[in-house]
């Protein structure tokens, strides 16, 4: 019943809902630790690739994220949720590798991998019998 | 004007509180946690008449009109367009699917996590009866929109008012 994705253009005569001015919500995020690398994940729906600014700076791994306006249709019966913007930051401290940070996004939801300097990554050392 | 002495509360056999610097710590953390949920998007949108299953979570959605049309939006942020249902009678539409888990956590495992997971259905019904046949959806950057276009009986008619004589 899902169509394939695609942008919608605003219908003729109705302007599109743009994000609320001022208004910036906190995405849910999740961490997974896989060792060589912290895997943050974030839900930021009707966002895209372009309008995401992932920084890292001083340890703080920050997000902001701007939303696509919306094509507007008639008169709004029932909202349970505000258009605006999306921020967040995190403070990862030393040991990560600022350069090889890496983020993508898909389906509303973007996912951000973060090394450990391999200086800091646990390591197993073997121990040898005499 | 009266003078009251000063009296330190140590004076008057009083303690004052201890606090030590892992409550305070413990204190900031937890009104933290209260701000940034209270702040936070709605873990659970209040529906009119949805239920809640245990193990499943209600998706919020915004629900505009026109004369001919009702279109209704959901986010759904990392959901596969495949996991997603959408049915529609003459006066509910429901949204139904699954949000599948990250591969990410077949590591050290989640070391937070905020996002829901697994199962999620959302009825709605509808201000006026629709055509169930002509029906849209499409999944976009997370967010699901359905068009729905409303039946002839049901659109409104502006009926002209004859006089007599």
């Amino acid at each position: 019943m899902i169509a394939s994705p695609q942008t919608t253009a605003p219908a003729a005569g109705s302007p599109p809902v743009s994000p609320e001015a001022g208004l910036t919500y906190r995405p849910n995020v999740d961490i997974a630790d896989c060792g060589d690398s912290l895997v943050l994940i974030a839900d930021i729906p009707g966002s895209s690739a372009e309008a995401i600014d992932v920084r890292f700076e001083d340890g703080v791994l920050s997000i902001d994220a701007a939303v696509l306006p919306r094509p507007a249709a008639g008169t709004t019966v029932r909202r349970e949720y505000g258009i605006g913007g999306y921020r967040r930051s995190f403070q990862l401290g030393d040991g990560f590798d600022g350069g090889q940070i890496e983020a993508g996004y898909q389906h509303g939801v973007l996912t951000v991998r973060i090394p450990r300097l391999a200086a800091v990554q646990p390591r197993t050392i073997p121990v040898k019998a005499s | 004007m009266s003078l009251i002495p000063f009296r330190t509360k140590r004076s008057l056999g009083m303690e004052p509180p201890s606090f030590s610097s892992s409550s305070l710590t413990d204190f900031r953390n937890e009104m933290n946690r209260l701000f940034e949920g209270f702040f936070s998007r709605p873990a659970v949108a209040p529906g009119w008449f949805d239920t809640i299953e245990p193990g499943r979570w209600l998706p919020a959605i915004d629900m505009a009109e026109t004369d001919e049309t009702i279109r209704i939006r959901a986010e759904l942020p990392g959901i596969n367009p495949d996991d997603v249902d959408v049915s529609v009678s003459e006066d509910r539409l429901v949204i139904s699917g699954e949000k599948k888990t990250e591969a990410e956590s077949s590591g050290n495992g989640w070391t937070h996590r905020e996002s829901h997971f697994g199962g999620f259905s959302r009825a709605v019904p509808l201000p006026e009866t629709v055509d169930p046949s002509q029906v849209s959806a499409h999944y976009d950057k997370g967010v699901l929109t359905v068009n729905l276009t409303k039946s002839p009986a049901s659109t409104s008619r502006k009926v002209p008012v004859i006089t007599a004589g």
